[in-house]
């Protein structure tokens, strides 16, 4: 039984129009390194030039976020599900870019 | 092309009155086909941004009624929700009080965690004295530098 990582819809484009892809599990850092080798543009979109996840990308294990676990080293068992979740936030006020299509 | 149905289209408008002059934040369940959606329903969510979830101490300056925070956990519950009943998040919608309904640099830097391309829409709904305004739909381009306007039915 493998562990169900859960991409979001804009994501999904670079994972072949996934919406889930199964893993084996361990090591949540381990199974989404394993995830990026299979869909090497989604690494672009988790990760940082640093390698760390973007900040506007949360991770969560079950129910929790994994910075509040033992965030890369979180141990994801079989049947369990991972899900990539974009924070998204904004606000008025500032100069835009904009253009027409 | 993103398509609403009238309900979504007045829920959006109501969650945006009843915030004012505060901003909302909600996400848009529907159907993929392509890069067209169907939105069958809006998905209110809380606006929770604090200073703390600013990106610099210049956060101090600002308030709900130029901020807007989805909480990721309200995006995972609408998305459960929706891969049950064989739907999709498509989309998000914000308000701007009193603001035209065009993204700031601030909506774009925000939207950076979503990815871009049609497959997921940014919604804009403006109010005015208290009363929902226009509402426009804007596409994030691949490489996050800007947004384009969509076409909304």
């Amino acid at each position: 039984m493998a562990v169900t990582v859960s991409i979001p819809t804009a994501l999904r484009q670079y994972a072949d129009g996934r919406a889930s892809v199964e893993l084996a599990g361990g090591p949540v850092g381990q199974l989404l390194a394993n995830l990026v080798e299979q869909y090497p543009q989604l690494g672009r979109q988790l990760y940082g030039d640093g390698g760390q996840l973007r900040s506007f990308v949360n991770v969560y294990v079950g129910d929790e976020d994994i910075r509040y676990l033992q965030g890369a080293n979180t141990i994801v068992p079989d049947g369990e599900t991972v899900s990539i979740i974009p924070a998204i936030a904004g606000g008025n006020v500032q100069t835009f870019k904009r253009s027409n299509v | 092309m993103i398509t609403l149905s009238e309900s979504a289209r007045q829920a959006i408008a109501q969650h945006a009155e009843s915030t004012y002059p505060h901003e909302c934040v909600g996400l848009l369940i529907g159907r993929l086909e392509g890069g067209r959606k169907t939105v069958e329903e809006a998905y209110p969510a809380q606006n929770t941004w604090s200073a703390e979830v600013g990106l610099t101490a210049a956060e101090q300056e600002h308030s709900l009624r130029d901020r807007f925070y989805l909480d990721p956990r309200d995006y995972m519950r609408a998305d459960r929700a929706a891969r049950a009943r064989g739907l999709d998040v498509v989309g998000c919608y914000h308000s701007h009080p009193e603001h035209p309904a065009i993204p700031s640099e601030r909506d774009r830097v925000g939207a950076q965690g979503v990815g871009g391309g049609p497959i997921f829409s940014f919604l804009i709904q403006s109010v005015r004295s208290g009363q929902a305004a226009e509402l426009t739909a804007w596409l994030l381009t691949e490489d996050g530098e800007r947004f384009v306007t969509e076409e909304l039915k």
